[in-house]
C-alpha cells in the first residue's frame, strides 16, 4: 500500500466511505480526499456527531465497512489513542510493554523503549502501579506512552484533552507538543478544545454531517472559513449578515443595520447580501490608539474570565459580539458590565462572503 | 462407615474426580472459545444463540441425562459408540451440562469489558494470537468463576450420571450415585459418609479456586 502514497505523505484517504448503523440511525461518512503529511499536526474540528471519531477509526483501519484500498498507509505503525483509553489489567509498565507483544524487538531495546515512553509522559514513577487505579489524567498519559512506544509513523488522537482540568490540559499539551517535535510523528487530532488545537495545528480539517467541508492551512481555515457554520466551528464567533452599501479604496462597507456598518477588505460588489465574520481577538475596543476603523458604540453585557483571558460580551444595536482581553490587565480590570465602549476593526481582519442564492 | 471399606470410598472418589475433571476440561475447551466469540462478535442470530445458552445454563441434569440416554442407548443414534453405562458417556453428559455454564459466564466476562477494549488493543498492531492472550488474561477472573460454576454443577449432579452411567459397581459408580443408592437402601450412615466426602471435595476445590480468584483480584 505504501507505494500509492505521494512523497511526503504519511497517510492518505481517497474516496473513503464508511457506513454505521441502519435505518433512521444510519450515518454515512464520505471523505473524497484527505492527506496527512509526515511530521505535521492535522486538527479535525466539527460539531458533535459530525463523524470526527469515526473518521479517525476509519483511518486507523478499525471500521469494517471501509474499503481497505481507500486508506493508504506508509510502512510505520498507525495507532489511535481513544477518547476514553482502556487500561489492561496489570501495572502501567505492563500496559506499555504489551504494545510491543509479538514484535521483533530485542529485550534490552524493549526495556529502553518502555522506560523512555513512560518518562516522556512523566509517568515513570507509576511503572509498578496498577493501571486500573490510575486517575483519568494518568491513564491518558499512559495511553500516549503506549502509543509512542510503538514509534508510530502516524498517531491518531481522539479528544486527548477531554476531562482534564486546565492545568492537566496545559501540561499534557506541552508534553505532547514536545513528543511530536522530537519524533516527527504525523498527528491527526480530534478535539473540542479549540485553544489547544490552535497551539498544535499545522492544518485544520472541518467535518460536518460526515463530509469534509474545509481543509487547509491553519490560518487559512481560521480566518477564511467557507461558511457561517464553519466559521462558528473554528471560533469565529462574531457573525452578522448585511448588505454591501459602498466600496472605497478596496474596502467594502457592509450595513448590518441602520447606521451600523462594518468595513472589510473582502472582494464584494455593492448591493450584495453578505455575511461577515470577525474572530474575537480581532474585534478591538477602540481606546484612542487608532487601532483599526471605528464601527460604533457598544455596551458591555458581561465579562467572564478563566484566569488567563476575559471574554467580554458586547451589545451593539441588535448584535451580540464578543472580544477577548488579557485578564487582570488594563481594560479587563477597568471595564464593568453596562459600560459603553467604542468598537474598531481592521478591514483585512473582517472576513466576508457574498450570500449566494443556494448558500 | 460400616459395610464400605476405605479402598472403595477412595476408588469412587477418584472415579468422581476423573469423570468431573475430564468433563470440566472438555467443557472449558468448548465453552471458552464459544463464549469469547459470542461475547466479542456481532452477527445475525447472536441473540438466539445467547438465549439458547442462557436456557442451557438452567437445564436440569436429569433432562440432559435422559437426552443422552436416548442417544447412547443401543437403539439410539450413537448406540454403536458404546457410551451407555460407560465413563465416556458420563463425561459427555457432564460436559453437556457444563458447556452452557462456561459459555454463559465467559460471555458475561467479555461483555463486562469496555466496549472499545478490543479496538484499543487492535490499534496497537498486536497480532491475533497475542490479542487473544490479552483477552483471556483480562477476563481471567470471569473464567475462574466459570470453572467454579461448572465444577460445582457437575460434581453435584446425579441425574445424568445415574441415567447414562447406570451406577455400576467398580465401573461407573461415582459419589452422587453412590449416595443415592445407599439412601434408597436405607444405609443412612454410609450415605452421610459419602456425602461428607463429596461436600469436602466440593469445598476443597471451590475454596482453592476462590483463593486463586481473590489473590488475582488483589493484584
Amino acid at each position: 500500500m505504501s507505494d500509492e502514497l505521494s512523497s511526503g505523505a504519511a497517510l492518505a484517504a481517497k474516496n473513503l466511505r464508511c457506513q454505521l448503523g441502519s435505518g433512521s440511525n444510519r450515518f454515512d461518512l464520505a471523505v473524497d480526499s484527505l492527506e496527512l503529511r509526515a511530521g505535521e499536526v492535522l486538527v479535525i474540528l466539527g460539531p458533535n456527531g459530525a463523524g470526527k471519531s469515526t473518521l479517525l477509526r476509519a483511518l486507523a483501519g478499525l471500521e469494517s465497512t471501509v474499503a481497505k484500498d481507500s486508506v493508504q498507509r506508509g510502512r510505520g505503525p498507525v495507532t489511535l489513542v481513544f477518547q476514553r483509553p482502556a487500561a489492561l489489567s496489570g501495572s502501567a509498565g505492563f500496559n506499555v510493554r504489551a504494545a510491543l507483544l509479538g514484535k521483533r524487538v530485542a529485550e534490552r531495546e524493549r526495556r529502553e523503549r518502555v522506560a523512555g515512553a513512560l518518562a516522556r509522559f512523566d509517568i515513570a514513577h507509576l511503572v509498578d502501579h496498577n493501571a486500573k487505579t490510575l486517575s483519568g489524567g494518568e491513564l491518558r498519559r499512559l495511553a500516549l506512552a503506549r502509543a509512542f512506544v510503538l514509534q508510530p509513523e502516524v498517531l491518531l488522537l481522539d479528544e486527548p484533552f477531554d476531562d482534564l482540568d486546565a492545568e492537566g490540559q496545559r501540561r499534557l499539551s506541552l508534553d505532547l507538543e514536545q513528543a511530536i517535535a522530537e519524533t516527527s510523528v504525523a498527528v491527526a487530532m480530534v478535539t473540542h478544545d479549540l485553544r489547544r488545537a490552535l497551539l498544535l495545528a499545522d492544518r485544520i480539517a472541518v467535518l460536518m454531517r460526515g463530509r469534509l467541508v474545509q481543509f487547509g492551512a491553519r490560518d487559512e481555515v481560521l480566518q477564511q472559513p467557507d461558511s457561517v457554520e464553519i466559521a462558528r466551528t473554528v471560533g469565529m464567533t462574531n457573525l452578522a449578515t448585511g448588505t454591501v452599501r459602498r466600496t472605497t479604496d478596496g474596502t467594502s462597507w457592509v450595513e448590518i443595520s441602520e447606521g451600523f456598518e462594518i468595513p472589510t477588505s473582502a472582494s464584494l460588489t455593492v448591493g450584495d447580501s453578505a455575511w461577515i465574520g470577525i474572530r474575537p481577538e480581532h474585534l478591538k475596543l477602540d481606546i484612542g490608539r487608532g487601532d483599526g476603523q471605528p464601527i460604533g458604540k457598544a455596551v458591555v453585557k458581561s465579562m467572564v474570565s478563566d484566569g488567563l483571558a476575559t471574554v467580554v460580551s458586547l451589545r451593539i444595536q441588535e448584535q451580540t459580539f464578543t472580544t477577548h482581553l488579557l485578564s487582570g490587565r488594563g481594560l479587563a480590570r477597568r471595564l464593568r458590565p453596562g459600560d459603553s465602549v467604542s468598537l474598531a476593526v481592521s478591514p483585512d481582519q473582517v472576513h466576508a462572503r457574498a450570500i449566494t442564492p443556494d448558500a | 462407615m460400616e459395610g464400605m471399606d476405605l479402598e472403595k470410598i477412595v476408588e469412587i472418589t477418584l472415579r468422581t474426580l476423573w469423570v468431573c475433571g475430564c468433563a470440566l476440561l472438555a467443557a472449558l475447551s468448548i465453552g471458552i472459545p464459544i463464549g469469547i466469540a459470542l461475547g466479542s462478535r456481532r452477527f445475525r442470530g447472536r441473540s438466539l444463540a445467547v438465549s439458547t445458552v442462557n436456557a442451557g445454563m438452567g437445564a436440569p441434569p436429569v433432562v440432559v441425562g435422559l437426552g443422552c440416554y436416548i442417544l447412547f442407548a443401543r437403539s439410539g443414534l450413537f448406540g454403536g459408540m458404546g457410551f451407555i453405562y460407560s465413563l465416556s458417556g458420563m463425561i459427555v453428559a457432564q460436559t453437556l451440562i457444563a458447556v452452557p455454564l462456561v459459555i454463559g459466564i465467559t460471555l458475561a466476562a467479555v461483555g463486562s469489558l469496555d466496549e472499545e477494549w478490543s479496538l484499543q488493543v487492535r490499534t496497537l498492531g498486536i497480532g491475533r494470537g497475542w490479542r487473544l492472550w490479552l483477552l483471556v488474561r483480562e477476563i481471567r477472573m470471569g473464567l475462574l468463576a466459570a470453572v467454579i460454576a461448572a465444577l460445582g454443577g457437575i460434581l453435584s449432579e446425579v441425574g445424568a450420571s445415574q441415567m447414562v452411567g447406570g451406577n455400576l459397581d467398580g465401573k461407573t459408580r461415582v459419589l452422587t450415585t453412590a449416595i443415592m443408592m445407599k439412601t434408597s437402601m436405607g444405609q443412612w450412615e454410609q450415605a452421610a459418609g459419602l456425602a461428607a466426602v463429596l461436600i469436602g471435595l466440593t469445598l476443597l476445590v471451590a475454596g482453592l479456586l476462590t483463593i486463586i480468584q481473590q489473590s488475582g483480584r488483589a493484584r
